[in-house]
């Protein structure tokens, strides 16, 4: 063996620190010999990938070498999307290894050194760009046997492999339309936390860089939509390219990359079952159902009997304001669920309900609203909207306000209609998600808008008096129910210590309430006795709130999980899956009905048919992508797995006990 | 979907997001901007005649590529005898790389020799919003229907070296070339390289 040591050559810009290493010390003929071009830069300074992206300039290498060698092609890691004022490019910062293979023949030469020389240029951009070039160089020896790399070049160049993407062989399809959409079947490669997926196009045209992505979950499919470029893919010729996959395990984010070759196809727009125009009409459906929800009807229909005592003109102004009161809660709730998704936690709707505290204080605001329908206390008549002789400014108000409380009770019964409308709502762009918001919002502030319109309907109730009392009274009941089911969703979430301190704190609002009640005079004492009554009401919640019961578990299902399904499945089992929430009526009765009937627990055990709950009752990221994998962004979800392995059947979200028996039978 | 189109849309208009400003065969954005010499220039006053719209930024290296080459002026040059109206615009902000006074435009296209039909000063950056504009250079040419025809890049090679011109397919050129002689663009969309616009 003969030659000089390995001599790396580097230079140095203000910017970069390039260096050209080879991976084995000597080289061998009719070998693969790789080559590292190591980047180092500046702090904030990048580099580009192959496609640089909306501006910037790829690296470029002029191998010098001897005859009969072959380079190949670059090997571009995975890029980082760097954002530029409003313009995106791909690229590298701090450091990146590009590797490149180079094809030794084995004829030349057989002896002495060679030398590898490597002319480039490249573009380093801050804010600023500088087109940079230079030469490289380095001399290797020839050794007939391969000689190994040194464990620190070794170390580095796996390093460098560690950061390519892998080849994606699966059937990969996009459509471009006014947008590009791509869609990736048989997920088995896709990591399961998915923090993040974004698409770029191998070369530039296709799709435009800085154009915000969406992607979802749908059927078993990855579908991601992408505006279109300046230079939109034909329909004829594949689109390639690198799919970028974010996934956070405990806090640490790991990207993966995947490449691609879309075939041109047709592509269903949205899911099949929920298009974005069914998902505005079962909004507009369920919005109006939940005018009928218990919780909700008693501070509705006080408020339209409020209506009686208004002139046609100040009750179509109540009619707007409470309509716009009720819009604006939607949208913000709306918006925050967005910005919380936005934010990477996996929430669906429901998402408000798995909070203890947020539990707690809808628990004190049924009971605080169930008292003054009680006539425990009064806030100036206005919350009723009773004895409001003119359309004040703060008669208005009240309305406001109560459309705004409407919306806030209504919040933890979501009626089994929303459920599907909702979850498409969220698998969509957040506009999307808005508009199907709104239209629940319309349908739920429609009966209220329509009596404050058409005043007619007034003339077959008797006139005002005695009787409204009697029936406020009435329809305390309704509110006292909804705190008390509210208080056994809690019991789900925290211990018997929590328990106790969040009823204690309801009796003190209760006291408070009722001292304000008495002293209706507003003298200085009282308010600041009631002030410290819910004050430390609100003290005695936070504290419930903490107590978190972490034994929850289910009775006699087993715990679901991915793995589990995946194990029983791989025995040949088949496995039911029951994903609810204590807070979820529509699962509640579900169950009662149909999953716990004699003949039900019969069939399961005759097929030895495993039941697994996924109790969604507090937040639970796995459950929640579970969830997005068929559609839904809540519970109930019903999946029957197939003895001998298979796809799961997925069962309605209201189910019948003969429903069950049947889908069982077909298994 | 027609619903879907037209709400999605709005709220795309009310988000203000900017994605496929500009569309070949499409009408060309209109504007009117303050040339370096303090007169207004506004697109649609050109109606009837060819309008090709430079982005520039005099201190980026792949416009001094051009510049330095004599590569823009000559081009320049040629389409105004053509009877092409070739206006050049500055969208850097103030503080940010390539932003000048007009009266620094002025002494640029003298020292360059350049000889544009003027230099727009858009230091808002919306006239370069409106297009899109990525690059510089990033090219345009406006038919004279006020029909967008051609946008992308000077030419072909994506370098900084000016040794690369001669062998790069000059795009705006032959673009030109063909629609003076009533025929269609071959290469309507190619890729605008460069620095990215300073807005």
């Amino acid at each position: 063996m003969t030659g000089p040591v390995l001599a790396a050559d580097s230079l140095r810009t203000p910017h970069v620190t390039l260096q050209l290493e080879s991976e084995r010390p000597s080289i061998t003929p009719g070998e693969t010999l790789w080559l590292g071009l190591h980047f180092e830069l500046a702090p904030h300074w990048h580099v580009y990938w192959r496609n640089p992206g909306d501006s910037g300039e790829a690296p470029k290498v002029n191998w010098q070498l001897p005859d009969g060698w072959q380079a190949g092609e670059i090997h571009w890691p995975i890029p980082k999307r760097i954002p530029v004022g409003s313009l995106v490019n791909y690229g590298y910062e701090d450091h990146v290894t590009l590797l490149v293979p180079i094809r030794v023949p084995t004829t030349n030469p057989t002896a002495g050194e060679v030398r590898i020389g490597a002319d480039m240029t490249w573009l380093v951009c801050r804010e600023l760009c500088i087109p940079e070039r230079g030469s490289l160089d380095l001399t290797l020896g020839i050794s007939q046997t391969p000689v190994d790399a040194t464990p620190t070049v070794a170390t580095r160049f796996d390093k460098a492999r560690g950061q390519w993407p892998v080849t994606l062989d699966k059937v990969a399809n996009y459509q471009a339309t006014d947008s590009i959409t791509l869609k990736l079947s048989n997920l088995e490669w896709l990591p399961y936390q998915i923090d993040d997926v974004w698409f770029a196009a191998n070369v530039w045209g296709p799709i435009a860089p800085s154009g915000r992505q969406s992607w979802r979950i749908d059927n078993g499919d990855l579908l991601i939509t992408a505006p279109p470029g300046d230079l939109p893919p034909s329909d004829e010729e594949p689109l390639h390219g690198l799919l970028v996959v974010s996934e956070r395990i405990g806090g640490e984010r790991i990207t993966r990359g995947f490449e691609i070759a879309a075939k041109p196809a047709e592509i269903a727009a949205a899911t099949p079952d929920m298009t974005f125009l069914l998902a505005l009409v079962f909004a507009f459906a369920g919005g109006l159902l939940l005018n009928l929800m218990p919780c909700v009807l008693p501070v509705l229909a006080i408020k339209a009997l409020g209506l009686v005592t208004h002139t046609d003109d100040q009750r179509a102004r109540h009619g707007f304001t409470f309509l716009a009161g009720v819009l604006l809660t939607f949208a913000t709730l709306a918006g925050l669920l967005i910005a919380l998704r936005a934010g990477g936690d996996a929430l669906g709707w429901g998402f408000q309900l798995q909070q203890p505290l947020v539990v707690i204080g809808l628990m004190y605001l049924m009971l605080a609203v169930a008292l003054n329908l009680s006539g425990v206390y009064q806030i100036g008549g206005r919350l009723a909207g009773f004895g409001q002789s003119a359309a004040s400014q703060s008669g208005l108000r009240g309305t406001f306000a109560i459309g705004v409380l409407a919306v806030v009770v209504a919040s933890p019964c979501t009626a089994p209609f929303m459920g599907g409308a909702l979850g498409f709502a969220l698998t969509r762009p957040s506009h999307e998600s808005l508009v199907v918001f709104i239209a629940l919002g319309t349908g739920f502030a429609l009966p209220v808008l329509l009596l404050s319109i058409f005043p007619t309907w007034t003339r077959f109730l008797p006139a005002p008096g005695a009787w409204m009392e009697r029936l406020r009274n009435a329809l305390a009941f309704p509110m006292y129910g909804a705190a008390a089911w509210l208080l056994w969703v809690l019991s789900q979430q925290v211990d018997a210590t929590g328990l106790a301190l969040s009823l204690a704190g309801a009796l003190l609002l209760a006291f408070a309430l009722w001292w304000l009640g008495q002293n209706d005079n507003g003298a200085r004492i009282h308010r600041v006795a009631v002030t410290l009554g819910l004050l430390l009401s609100v003290a005695l919640a936070t504290q419930a709130g903490r107590q978190d019961n972490a034994a929850l578990t289910a009775l006699e299902a087993q715990q679901w999980s991915r793995e589990r399904v995946a194990d029983l499945q791989a025995e040949g089992r088949p496995v039911f899956v029951n994903f609810t929430a204590a807070w979820c009526i529509t699962c509640k009765v579900n169950e009662q009905v149909a999953l716990s009937t004699d003949a039900v627990r019969a069939a399961f055990h005759a097929r030895d048919i495993t039941y697994l709950k996924a109790d969604w009752t507090r937040q639970d990221p796995n459950i929640t992508r579970e969830l997005q994998r068929y559609g839904r962004s809540g519970v109930p979800l019903y999946l029957l797995y197939p003895a001998g392995g298979g796809e799961p059947q997925l069962l309605p979200q209201l189910l019948t006990e003969s429903l069950v028996l049947a889908a069982i039978d077909q298994t | 979907m027609n619903v879907r189109t037209i709400v999605s849309g709005l709220l795309l208009v009310a988000a203000g997001s900017a994605s496929a400003a500009v569309k070949i065969g499409q009408p060309a954005p209109d504007f009117t901007g303050t040339d370096s010499n303090g007169q207004q220039q506004t697109l649609s006053s050109y109606r009837g005649k060819f309008v090709v719209l430079e982005w520039t930024n005099h201190d980026c290296p792949y416009v001094r590529k051009h510049y330095g080459a004599g590569n823009m002026q000559a081009q320049q040059r040629d389409a105004a005898d053509a009877g092409v109206v070739w206006l050049s615009v500055i969208s850097s902000a103030p503080g940010q790389q390539g932003h000048v006074e007009p009266s620094k435009a002025n002494e640029l296209t003298r020292s360059r020799d350049a000889a544009p039909h003027a230099v727009v000063l858009d230091p808002s950056g919306d006239i370069g919003r409106s297009y899109d504009a990525r690059t510089t250079p990033h090219m345009y040419i406006v038919d004279p229907n006020g029909t967008l025809v051609y946008q992308g890049g000077i030419d072909s090679i994506t370098s900084a070296d000016q040794d690369d011109i001669p062998n790069a397919r000059q795009h705006v050129r032959i673009a030109l070339n063909e629609l003076l002689s009533g025929a269609p663009v071959s290469q309507a969309v190619t890729r605008p390289y460069g620095c990215s616009v300073k807005y």
